[in-house]
């Protein structure tokens, strides 16, 4: 969920009414005993700096400079330019990784959304059990993917799974849902938009808490319909909490992997396989160190890509707070 | 920004929040909404009825292609039996020391630089500040490679020599499984969210008592913010717990396979016995569900937190 977080991080500076106070007069102390506070903060950051250089910041390093050899972890790096780079444009199964994980990205991320935001909107009129409704659609996001995969697993079996199961009380035959190249990928963006809605829910449901109601009031008395009352306020405030939710669940989209892991290997003939899969693949089933370096680096800078056009249409994520 | 409104009432407040009930003579919109909430509730709870009902079949009732939904006998004995049939018993408690070991850590280490980069300026700490948020957007999979790496080599573990190169480092130990994600900048960042609401009278009146800054930290100023130690305790642990694809990479003997691995192997290993699967899948979902109904609010806190701030 990290990295939009980072957007928000943000208004923090010119903070909002209750903080602003005191986080303009904290830290400002002058010299003196001022020192040795000083020395304490260095202190008691420390420790947590010095894990994040070794654990992200020096990977981090690594992995761009990998990316330029071809490593097997055996022998020593060897230095080969660009040319993991030019491999990857004829790897036509990370091409076709690369669609599938925007398809998947694409499907899961804009559904998932709006249906995150119409269970908030439902869960926001202030119905009595609304508590169990807000658990049940939250549920999946605590548990873990392995978990879940495991159970969509069965769900799916096409013999005597529940889905066809049910089907079949229909009279339809369901297909072999993860072994169909046809149905395969389907099949995992629905487990996708299943687990994903309960938080885009959440977030949506605390940001339309925060709304402020006197808007409402006023547009109620100038007459305006509850459809026009969405459209013109609601939407427009909730706009911060979009672009969060849509930042956070793309960057988890992208780096689906348990669920491709368990449900399909990435299979049927590579219709699930996704950019995070190769990787795994090249770095740890084919020892291709170097070249997988390449693709995360890629995987990254589509991501950061994808976070600045996404600012750039948004605006960003200030203004309304 | 909704930083005082989620600090208590974050269980949803229990009075409406806008009051349109007034101007609905007829609930049939209520009933419509209710509907439409308990489908889509159903629809979110079905997976997991389904995977305890399966959990309790027998072995030649989910085979056969026309049983019934419901078990027609239930099986009880199938969670005894998948104890027996992978050491799920063991899954669970590497897990566990895992999980507890990470919240531990990263409630103490994230709550400190926390505290520090939000009540103390030093020279470095907005840049540290910044490089902490940079540190959130690194997509996992730009790290886990090199993290391995390091793991791999580490210099004098493992049979490594000084250069890392002769053994095989932190491998399989229980140091690669717990070192490296035991802080997230995550943490660190929240913590820093929860310390910057704190009235700066507090510490004034604690360093008039000439109380020493880590004091000021872990006397005064931490009591006030226990709901960011509970609720970043329930994340690490809840995230912890349902790690899969680096105790994947770096262990492979079963003594230090954590649940989710062991689940995931078990699938393949055995055929798929989908009623000792689920069995085994129902013991690993279990503590978190109950985790999350007990914090609930704490965990709501959280992502909200990190959505609104």
């Amino acid at each position: 969920m990290g990295a939009t977080t980072v957007v928000k991080a943000r208004p923090a500076r010119p903070p909002s009414p209750p903080e602003a106070p005191a986080a303009r007069r904290t830290g400002r102390v002058r010299s003196g005993p001022g020192s040795r506070r000083r020395r304490a903060g260095m202190l008691m950051v420390a420790p947590a700096l010095l894990h994040a250089s070794l654990w992200i910041g020096l990977p981090v390093m690594v992995s761009v400079a990998l990316a330029f050899t071809k490593y097997d972890v055996l022998t020593a790096p060897e230095f080969v330019g660009l040319a993991n780079f030019r491999d990857m444009l004829d790897d036509a199964v990370f091409r076709k990784s690369i669609v599938n994980t925007l398809l998947y990205t694409f499907f899961t991320v804009p559904f998932g959304m709006a249906l995150g935001l119409l269970v908030a909107l439902a869960l926001h009129t202030g119905l009595k059990a609304r508590g169990v409704f807000r658990t049940a659609v939250f549920l999946p996001q605590v548990t873990a993917t392995v978990a879940i995969a495991l159970v969509w697993l069965w769900i799916y079996n096409p013999g005597n799974g529940l889905l066809n199961t049910l089907l079949s009380f229909l009279g339809i035959d369901g297909p072999a849902w993860l072994s169909s190249t046809t149905w395969a990928l389907p099949s995992v963006i629905l487990v996708g938009i299943w687990q994903g809605i309960g938080m885009k829910m959440l977030i949506y449901l605390a940001a339309l808490q925060s709304l402020p109601k006197e808007l409402y009031e006023a547009a109620s008395v100038d007459g305006a319909s509850r459809v026009r009352q969405f459209f013109s306020i609601t939407l427009p405030l909730l706009k911060p909490a979009t672009f969060f939710v849509l930042i956070t669940s793309m960057i988890s989209a992208f780096q689906s992997f348990d669920q491709i892991y368990i449900l399909t290997d990435g299979g049927p003939a590579n219709s699930t396989t996704m950019m995070t899969y190769e990787i795994y693949k090249s770095a740890f089933r084919e020892f291709r160190v170097g070249y997988a370096s390449a693709q995360s680096l890629v995987l990254f800078v589509l991501l950061m890509g994808f976070t600045l056009v996404n600012k750039r249409i948004m605006g960003g994520s200030r203004g309304h707070n | 920004m909704a930083t005082t409104e989620l600090r208590k009432p974050v269980p949803a407040p229990r009075k409406p929040v806008r009051k349109p009930a007034g101007s609905r003579p007829v609930p049939v919109g209520r009933i419509a909404l209710y509907a439409t909430l308990s489908v889509v509730s159903l629809l979110m709870v079905v997976p997991f009825a389904w995977m305890v009902i399966t959990s309790l079949k027998s072995p030649v009732e989910i085979a056969s292609q026309d049983a019934g939904l419901l078990p027609e006998h239930w099986e009880f004995g199938n969670y005894v039996d998948a104890l027996k049939a992978a050491p799920f018993a063991t899954y669970a408690r590497n897990s566990f020391v895992i999980a507890a070991s990470h919240t531990v850590l990263n409630v103490l280490v994230a709550s400190m630089a926390g505290y520090a980069l939000a009540r103390i300026r030093f020279r470095g700490s907005e840049t540290i500040f910044y490089l902490f948020v940079a540190a959130l957007m690194i997509p996992t999979y730009t790290k886990v490679l090199p993290e391995f790496l390091i793991v791999r080599f580490m210099p004098l573990a493992g049979g490594n020599d000084i250069l890392g190169q002769g053994g095989s480092g932190w491998l399989d130990t229980w140091w690669a499984l717990i070192v490296p994600g035991a802080v997230t900048p995550f943490a660190v960042f929240l913590f820093r969210q929860f310390y910057l609401d704190l009235p700066v009278e507090l510490e004034e009146a604690a360093r008039l008592d000439g109380l020493g800054e880590f004091r000021i930290y872990a006397r005064i100023m931490s009591p006030q913010v226990k709901p960011a130690f509970i609720t970043v305790a329930l994340l690490t642990f809840e995230s912890s717990w349902n790690n899969f694809l680096w105790p994947l990479l770096v262990t492979h003997t079963d003594s230090l396979r954590v649940i989710q691995v062991g689940l995931s192997v078990f699938k393949t290993e055995n055929g798929t016995q989908w009623h000792f699967l689920m069995a085994g899948t129902t013991l690993a979902t279990l503590p978190m569900v109950v985790l999350f109904l007990i914090g609930q609010r704490y965990f709501v806190q959280g992502f909200a937190t990190a959505g609104l701030k």
